[in-house]
């Protein structure tokens, strides 16, 4: 007699892997496009101080990104 | 860090290595803005000369005024101190770039290095003195000021060339025998052409592509100058066109060879088909007395050429090209304000020299 295991993965680990890849693919798009605005910033910043107001701003915005990213994971959970 | 950024370039600190755009285009941009604006010109032109001086000390030269204000005084003083910061914003500009955009910069540099070797046996030639040479040293390329100094100070031309014994420059120098001045500027000149062409063509790397393109537009203009100049002046002869620098985007060598029998008539009709045509079609004309205007506008075009070619390359090596003919500009323009004032010259005469 021939016996078949059925080997199934847990839903809720398949989420969390989900979850995971949301926050963490993001994390890195993030953190690629601010690296890229933010050497612009300080090269900017570098030869006219009342920049750093626009500067920090303009760094933060791609944060979005990885909030949109903790979002979805978070609906995931 | 320092480390880390020549491990980055690799040993041979020359064309290796990427460029970090992000930082150093914000930081030229930013440079540019601070340059004079345009309406600082009719505003330069109502003042004196000590005014003038003044002014320059409140603007973005003021650390070059405070320095050699000790050693100079008017019309010197503003010189100097414009030659100095055009050397060390130079400076500064192969500071902030790493990789293949600060090879390039350096090599567009040199020449600044050719311009005081002419300079310094120009010098020599007309028996200027030590002081008087300085006036017109930038040491914005790869000879120091120190070097440089060194070598106004020598007393005859012989001492100097045997200084560049080594150097690319010697196998031209060496021929210099005290009379034959312009023939050696023009070889130098074209030296540093062929280097600047071979350095630009030896690669298909995008900044290079674009390096020769805009060489090659500044070539344009300087050889349509030297036309103008030589047809006003009605020479024909073919063989004056080993002035003219090979290279040009739209006037190449046949275009040259056409150009160069034909009268200045004939050559402004010629010009027609040319797409600088259209930026000085309204002040050329056969009868015209003098070159100012032509030369002005070629000039301006020029400027205006680079700066949208920079806004259309954003992240290249073409906008610290831009800044670096911009800034060129307004040493320029503040020379030809100090200087024409300084000799009194009409605000007519020197408003028509101005390059805004």
């Amino acid at each position: 007699m021939v016996t078949e295991t059925v080997t199934m993965m847990d839903p809720a680990g398949l989420q969390a892997i989900g979850a995971a890849l949301a926050v963490g693919l993001t994390g890195f798009a993030s953190a690629y496009a601010e690296k890229e605005i933010g050497t612009a910033a300080i090269g900017a910043m570098a030869e006219n101080e009342s920049l750093f107001g626009k500067g920090l701003i303009l760094t933060v915005i791609p944060e979005t990104i990885v909030i949109f990213g903790l979002v979805v994971a978070l609906l995931m959970l | 860090m320092r480390l880390l950024q020549k491990f980055k370039r690799g040993y041979s600190s020359d064309s290796k290595g990427n460029t970090n755009y992000a930082y150093t285009i914000p930081r030229v941009r930013a440079m540019k803005s601070k340059l004079l604006p345009k309406e600082t010109y009719p505003r330069l032109m109502n003042m004196s000369i000590a005014e003038i001086t003044r002014f320059i000390g409140e603007s973005g030269y003021k650390e070059d005024v405070d320095e050699l204000a000790l050693t100079y005084d008017g019309v010197d003083l503003i010189e100097h101190s414009l030659n100095r910061n055009l050397s060390v914003t130079f400076r500064k500009l192969l500071n902030i770039s790493e990789g293949e955009v600060h090879f390039l910069i350096s090599e567009y540099l040199r020449q600044y290095d050719i311009w005081n070797i002419k300079t310094i046996l120009r010098g020599k030639y007309c028996g200027a003195s030590t002081k008087e040479t300085l006036e017109a040293i930038v040491a914005g390329g790869t000879l120091t000021y120190t070097f440089l100094s060194g070598l106004a100070a020598k007393g005859s031309y012989e001492e100097v060339l045997s200084e560049f014994e080594g150097t690319e420059y010697y196998p031209i120098l060496k021929d210099y025998n005290g009379t034959n001045l312009s023939d050696i500027e023009n070889q130098l000149d074209k030296l540093y052409y062929a280097g600047l062409f071979a350095v630009a063509g030896g690669s298909k790397s995008k900044d290079r592509k674009l390096f020769a393109k805009f060489i090659r537009a500044g070539i344009d203009i300087k050889n349509l100058m030297i036309l103008f100049r030589l047809k006003k002046a009605g020479i024909t002869n073919p063989q004056m066109s080993n002035l003219m620098v090979e290279g040009g985007l739209e006037i190449e060598p046949k275009d040259i060879e056409k150009l160069m029998p034909l009268s200045f008539e004939e050559f402004i009709q010629e010009l027609d088909s040319y797409s600088y045509w259209k930026e000085i079609s309204d002040v050329v004309n056969p009868g015209m007395q003098s070159l100012i205007d032509v030369e002005t506008r070629l000039k301006k075009y020029r400027l205006k050429s680079a700066a949208s070619f920079s806004h259309v390359y954003p992240l290249s090596i073409v906008p610290i090209m831009d800044y670096m003919l911009t800034k060129q500009n307004e040493v320029n323009n503040l020379r030809i304000i100090v200087r024409g004032k300084e000799t009194n010259l009409s605000d007519e005469v020197i408003r028509e020299q101005l390059v805004i």
